[in-house]
Order: structure tokens, then C-alpha cells, then sequence
């Protein structure tokens, strides 16, 4: 531009409009203040301390979350243990594992029963020793597909009397938690229990 | 050039600012718009892509006998499936370090766990699909060990299953539900109302990979499980009951058997046992015609028991006594039958018996005439007292009311008539028979036999289920303990009742030995129904038993059954602890 004004002839002189006249404006509205400044940091700081405490509520919630998933999957995990044990209890507790592991034991039903009344210790009845097949039916005949644990029946146990002598059972079915009771406990009142009787009836241990 | 002229700031300002202003108002509009106006339809729609939906299957209610102890439950079992697409071998942590386990290994681990073959379960890997059953319903016990494989391809998938922990205990009286739920039999049947939940729904929100979001369970609908229903039976009497009667219908070859006892006070049903019994955990192993209870469905013409009875009416209208006399010829005809002749079950002259006596030896043409002396409209009206073609109330569906022919069938047959006196003519389940003694037992008042207690909610509180039916003043107390002192007389003296004979105890009883009608025919066969009714102690009378083998073809009469009644009488005196007897049967002649 300036190359041209010295390599050109001057020509006629434009007549240029008249510039404005410069006029001072009162920013102090639009310039930025202390107190402006004081707003702008509040807020911004607000915005970053909101979205800190967000992420770490978030945080806080997906750590109880998790827990919470965690708990639930225990929670399942704990019911199915319950429900295996409680169906290993059912077979245990059922007609047809008792009336086996009696057998095993060899326990017989004796088909005559004889009865002692207390009153006057009439006996009622011949006693005779269970030995005869009359009162036993040999073997279950009852079905049970649900019964999936039975009772595992042990080697003879030795039993250790109160005067210190031993005397063996049959076996114990360890399943069933039978304990041998040792005659020498220290504690004896909890080995004790009275016969209770009900109404009318015959007196019944509180083992019944 | 031209130069702008700057004009206003404040005039621009205000103008930006009212652009601003717009376009916030245009965005905040929209916002309205999204936020409140359409924002059910949006968050529905949004919500709809990554919810899904599943059924809560509610837990099906407890059956438990009369002592509490449970006899049907319902617990999870687990269908084991696969997504074969992605059936690939996999490592796994084997003493901290990693192994990789090939899909024909995890197969074959899989296999002994449910009982299949290999190549077997290996068929049901292979493919493109996602989805592929491997076993279904197994135990939690299974479940847990084929879990435990952590193989990364399978799934669980766990569904409600009744199990019943007892078995065949009480089979017949449970009955069973099809593999999808459905009661089909028993109880389970016919209390569907209590015993079932109902479904709950629940809704959880997936992630973008499919993955359900943890905290998303949304419970729209909680499941409510079932109620239990309490029955009155003794499971361990019950099965007892049927050890000894599945033994003994064997012995006796016959088609089937039952045994009943009732509580005479409460007429609660203690024992029902049917042989052959069946195992409601597997149904399809038993014949169809096994799977409900005959106790309560299946009559039959009862014969000799009752002959009971038409001695209690004729007592109880005060025709006889119970030392009344009778000639008991060997064979009689019955009067304008064009000949139709009934005889004794074994040959003997002219005996010179009384009422007492009639039931010891169990003479029909005793019984026809005892009978006799009532106007048959009379016995008539007393049958229906005694339960005779009436349904019994129990609550067991499909019960039978057993067959009392009109009235105007019996004016028009004489030998319908006469046969009934001793049993024939009319029919009656087993249930009817033990009531029918039941009630001479509870001073001639015959309860409604009770089999369920009620439905019990799970804060303990009891509902009844079965519609009450007044108590019936049958016979008199007189005539009630009369008929009493007569069937001690069966087992005093009885050649056939007195091996139904307790020690200890006054028992009262009658035989049955019921002649069978062949469809094929149309007359009686060679087979017949033997039974042992009766009751113990009778100076006050506790129980009543009620024995029958169907078809006995080692013995063909009730002493097939008089063991069994026994064995059965003396395990419920023993049970309930009842007291020996302190008294002596009442004097009465049976001949004379």
C-alpha cells in the first residue's frame, strides 16, 4: 500500500468523511470488580466442590453396591447350605433311616407289649423277649427316593460304667450324633431327668 | 473503507442479552418439555430398553401331620444349562496356579455330577445356540459341587421343587404335583388354596454388555408364599401301619389292603394306610389305581362288620336285647325270594344262640333274623345314621359315599333287604366302617372323621378348611355301651376275634369276611375282603382300628387280618400311653 502512493501520481484528494469525534465510555459497569471476581471463584470452586463430593458419594455407593452384591451372593450361597443340611436332616430324622438304623442296631419291635401300672405294679401282659420275628417287619417297605443320607452305624463302643467296669453297644450311628454317655461326668444333675407323667396316662420319660 | 461506527454498546448489549435470553427460554423450553412434559413417556421408553422382568415364584406351603413334623416341603432345585456358543476350554486356579481345563474334562465332571455319560453331556455343548439344558432340577448338593467347577459357560437357573422327606409315609394321603407345579392329587390337590403363594415380579435395570446393575433390583411385586396345612395324622403311627400292612398283604397275597384308626373322642383320623403304599417324590413309579387313598374312595360290600349294626338298631329300638335268644339254623330262606337261601360261612346244626352269640360266631342267618325284628324302614333310617351312603366330610377329595340303594329299591326287594343285615347289598369305604364304630364307641355320637387340622398361616393362626358337619346321635348311651359288651364278646370268646386279643387291654371288635362280586359274572367269586374293626380299651373306649386286605388268597377270612389289627392297636395303646384296663368284661350269655 504504501509501494503504490509513491509510484502513483497524487490524484484528487478524496474527501473524507469527518471522523467521529472519540467520546469517552464509562466501563465501570462492564470492568471486572473484586466482587465479580469473589462470584466467579465461588462458583467455580461450588462446581468442582459439588462434583468431588459427587464422586465420592458415587464412589461410596458402588463400594456399598458391591457389598451389597456381595451379601446378596452370601446370602444365596447360605441358603443352600441350609437347604443341603436340611434335607441331610430329613433322611436322618426319617421313618425309614431310623427304623433302619435300629435294625442295625438290633433293636426289635416286640409284638407283645406288656405294661406296668404303677399304681398297684400290676403287670399287665406276659413279658416275653423280643426274639420272635412276630413283631418285625424285616426290612423297609416303605419307599423314600428322598431320603439321600443315612446313618452310618459304628464299630462296637466301648462304654465305661460308674463302678469302672466296660460294656460294649453295637454300634452308634455317628450321622445321628449319638454321644455314649460316660456314667462318670462330673456334673451330674445334667444327666438326670425325672419321669414326668401326664394326665391319666402312663409316666413318659422326657426323652419320648 | 468505511469505519463502524460504534453505535451504542449498550443498545448491542441489550440486544445480545435479548438473544441470549431467547435462546435460553427456546433450550429452557425444551427442557420442560423433556423434564415434565414428556419425560414419563422418555424415562418409560429409556427404561423399557434396559430393564428386564422376572417372576418371583412364591414358596409353596408346608403339609406336616399332627405333631408338626413336616411331610411336604418345597425347596430349590437347580436346571443346569449351557451357552454352547461360547462352550471353549477355560483355566482354573488348581494350588495357585493356573490349569486349562479342556471342554472334554469339564464334560466328564460334569457327568459324574448328574448321572449322565460323557459323550452324552458333551451332545448338549456343542453348536451355535446360547442356550442348551444339561440336567434339570438336580439337588442343591449337585448344584453346589457343579458350581463349584467354576466352568465359565454354564448357568443355574433355580426352580421350586416339593419334596416330600418321608416318602411313601402318607403317600396316598399327600398326593403329588406335576413337574411345572400343578397339584394334580391328595391334599395337595384339594387344599391348592391354602398351600399356594402367590407370584411376586421383580424388574432390574442391564447394563450395555447384558450384565445385570447390582443396585438396580426393583421389587415391583414381593412374593407371597403359601400357607401350611396341618393334618391330624401321626406320621410315625402311619408308617408303622403300613410297614405292617405292606408285610402283611404280601403274606396274604392279596390285592391291597388298609388300615385306619381314629381318635373316638375327636374322630380325628390318626393312621390311613394303603398298601401298596407309593412314593409321591416319584409318582410314575407307581400304577395309577395306587396313587390316591382306597381308605377314602374305594367301597366295597363290608360283609360280617356290619353286623354290628343291625344289632345296635334292633337293641336300640328295643326289639332285642343283648341277651336276646335266637335259633341260628346253618342256612335260611329268606321268605318270598323264590328261594334265594342264605348260609353260614361253616356247616353246624341248629345253635342256640343269643345277640352276644350271633356276633361271636358271626351267623347271617342270626343277623337276618335279629334284623328282622326292626321294620326294614327302620333299619333303613338307622344305616343312614350310621354313615351308610353318606360323604364321610374328611376333606380328601374324591371320598366315596359308598352305596345305600333308595328306599323304594329296598320295598321292592326282599333280598336286598335281608342280605343287608350282614353286610351285603350295601357298601362302604373303609373310613365309613371305622366311623360306623367310631361312633358306638363315642356313646352312640358319630363325629365328622377330621383329616386336616386346618390351614395355619405363618404368624401360627389356624383357619378351618373343611365345612363342619353336626355330630349324630346315632344310637342311645345305653344301647352304645350294650353294643359295646357285645363285640368284647367277639373277642372273648370269638374263635376267629379273640387272636385281635391285647394284653392288658378290654378289646371289642367284629370280624368281616365279605364275599366279592366277579364283574365278569355278576355272583360272588371265590375271593374275599377280610377285615378286623375295633375299638380299645372299651370300659372307655380311646381308638378304633380298621383293618381290610382285598382279595386275600393265603386265608379267606379275617384271621388274615386280626394280626395285623393287633399289631396296629398295640402300637397306638402304646403310643398314646393308654392305661392298662382296670375292669372286667360285662357277664352276658352267648348261647344258650
Amino acid at each position: 500500500m504504501s509501494t503504490a502512493r509513491l509510484t502513483q501520481a497524487p490524484t484528487a484528494v478524496r474527501q473524507l468523511p469527518a471522523r467521529a469525534s472519540l467520546r469517552s465510555i464509562n466501563l465501570s459497569g462492564l470492568t471486572n470488580s473484586s466482587s465479580s471476581r469473589v462470584i466467579v471463584a465461588t462458583i467455580t470452586l461450588g462446581a468442582v466442590a459439588i462434583a468431588i463430593l459427587q464422586l465420592l458419594l458415587h464412589i461410596a455407593t458402588s463400594s456399598s453396591v458391591y457389598e451389597l452384591s456381595h451379601l446378596q451372593t452370601e446370602k444365596r450361597e447360605l441358603s443352600t447350605t441350609t437347604q443341603i443340611l436340611g434335607q441331610q436332616v430329613d433322611s436322618l430324622a426319617s421313618q425309614q433311616n431310623l427304623a433302619n438304623a435300629a435294625e442295625k442296631l438290633g433293636m426289635i419291635s416286640n409284638a407283645n407289649p406288656v405294661f406296668l401300672r404303677l399304681a398297684d405294679e400290676k403287670v399287665f401282659g406276659k413279658p416275653k423277649a423280643a426274639l420272635t420275628a412276630d413283631g418285625r417287619v424285616s426290612r423297609n417297605l416303605v419307599p423314600n427316593s428322598a431320603m439321600t443320607s443315612s446313618s452310618i452305624i459304628a464299630a462296637p463302643t466301648a462304654i465305661q460304667a460308674a463302678d469302672g467296669s466296660t460294656s460294649t453297644i453295637a454300634g452308634a450311628p455317628q450321622a445321628a450324633a449319638f454321644i455314649p454317655v460316660n456314667a462318670n461326668v462330673a456334673n451330674p444333675s445334667t444327666a438326670v431327668h425325672s419321669v414326668v407323667s401326664t394326665s391319666g396316662g402312663i409316666p413318659a420319660s422326657p426323652t419320648h | 473503507m468505511a469505519y463502524l461506527t460504534p453505535g451504542d454498546p449498550r443498545s448491542r448489549l441489550r440486544k445480545i442479552q435479548i438473544l441470549v435470553v431467547a435462546i435460553a427460554v427456546l433450550f429452557g423450553a425444551r427442557l420442560i418439555d423433556l423434564q415434565i412434559v414428556e419425560a414419563d413417556a422418555i424415562n418409560a421408553k429409556s427404561y423399557a430398553n434396559r430393564a428386564v422382568s422376572r417372576v418371583l415364584p412364591s414358596i409353596r406351603g408346608d403339609i406336616t401331620d399332627g405333631t408338626g413334623a413336616v411331610l411336604a416341603h418345597t425347596v430349590f432345585k437347580y436346571d443346569i444349562n449351557a451357552a454352547p456358543d461360547i462352550v471353549a476350554p477355560f483355566n482354573r486356579k488348581v494350588n495357585g496356579q493356573d490349569v486349562q481345563i479342556s471342554v472334554q474334562q469339564a464334560a466328564t465332571e460334569i457327568s459324574t455330577l448328574v448321572g449322565q455319560t460323557q459323550p452324552e453331556v458333551l451332545a448338549k455343548l456343542v453348536g451355535t445356540g446360547k442356550y442348551s439344558q444339561v440336567a434339570k432340577a438336580v439337588d442343591a448338593e449337585v448344584y453346589r459341587q457343579i458350581k463349584n467347577l467354576d466352568i465359565p459357560w454354564l448357568f443355574f437357573d433355580p426352580r421350586p421343587a416339593r419334596v416330600y422327606p418321608n416318602g411313601a409315609v402318607a403317600g396316598g394321603i399327600l398326593g403329588f404335583l406335576d413337574p411345572d407345579g400343578k397339584p394334580l392329587e391328595g391334599i395337595e390337590l384339594a387344599q391348592n388354596a391354602c398351600l399356594a403363594g402367590k407370584d411376586g415380579e421383580e424388574t432390574y435395570e442391564k447394563g450395555v454388555d447384558g450384565i445385570r446393575i447390582p443396585s438396580s433390583a426393583v421389587t415391583s411385586k414381593a412374593a407371597v408364599p403359601g400357607k401350611s396345612i396341618k393334618l391330624t395324622i401321626n406320621a410315625d403311627l402311619q408308617y408303622f401301619a403300613q410297614q405292617v400292612l405292606t408285610a402283611n398283604v404280601a403274606k396274604l397275597q392279596a390285592d391291597w389292603g388298609t388300615a385306619v384308626v381314629i381318635e373316638v373322642k375327636t374322630g380325628k383320623i390318626l393312621v390311613a394306610a394303603d398298601a401298596p403304599s407309593y412314593d409321591p417324590n416319584q409318582p410314575g413309579k407307581s400304577s395309577v389305581d395306587n396313587r390316591g387313598s382306597r381308605v377314602f374312595r374305594t367301597s366295597f360290600e363290608p360283609g360280617s362288620t356290619m353286623k354290628m349294626v343291625t344289632a345296635a338298631t334292633a337293641i336300640d329300638t328295643g326289639k332285642v336285647t343283648p341277651e336276646t335268644h335266637f335259633i341260628a339254623p346253618f342256612g335260611l330262606t329268606i321268605p318270598n325270594s323264590n328261594g334265594y337261601r342264605v348260609t353260614d360261612s361253616h356247616v353246624h346244626g341248629n345253635d342256640r344262640l343269643t345277640v352276644a352269640g350271633v356276633l361271636r360266631d358271626s351267623s347271617n342267618t342270626g343277623a337276618m333274623q335279629i334284623g328282622n325284628r326292626v321294620p326294614w324302614q327302620t333299619r333303613y333310617t338307622y344305616m343312614q345314621r350310621f354313615g351308610v351312603g353318606s360323604m364321610p366330610g374328611s376333606g380328601f377329595p374324591g371320598e366315596s359315599a359308598g352305596l345305600l340303594n333308595t328306599q323304594s329299591t329296598w320295598a321292592n326287594d326282599v333280598v336286598k333287604r335281608y342280605v343287608s343285615t350282614f353286610g351285603q347289598g350295601v357298601s362302604v369305604t373303609p373310613l365309613q366302617s371305622a366311623m360306623m364304630y367310631q361312633a358306638v364307641a363315642n356313646k352312640g355320637i358319630r363325629l365328622q372323621p377330621q383329616l386336616i387340622e386346618g390351614c395355619v398361616d405363618a404368624s401360627g393362626n389356624m383357619t378351618k378348611v373343611t365345612k363342619d358337619k353336626a355330630p349324630v346321635r346315632v344310637v342311645s348311651e345305653a344301647t352304645a355301651k350294650s353294643t359295646l359288651d357285645i363285640l368284647e364278646k367277639v373277642v372273648e370268646q370269638g374263635g376267629i376275634g379273640k387272636h385281635a386279643a391285647v394284653p392288658g387291654y378290654r378289646v371289642g371288635g367284629k370280624t368281616g369276611t365279605a364275599q366279592i362280586i366277579d364283574p365278569n359274572t355278576g355272583r360272588y367269586g371265590n375271593l374275599h375282603a377280610i377285615s378286623f374293626i375295633g375299638l380299645a380299651p372299651v370300659d372307655d373306649p380311646q381308638y378304633v382300628v380298621a383293618v381290610t386286605a382285598y382279595k386275600s388268597r393265603t386265608v379267606s377270612n379275617s384271621l388274615g387280618a386280626t394280626p395285623i389289627f393287633k399289631a396296629i392297636m398295640s402300637q397306638v395303646l402304646r403310643t398314646y400311653r393308654v392305661p392298662p384296663s382296670t375292669t372286667k368284661s360285662a357277664n352276658i350269655k352267648t348261647q344258650w
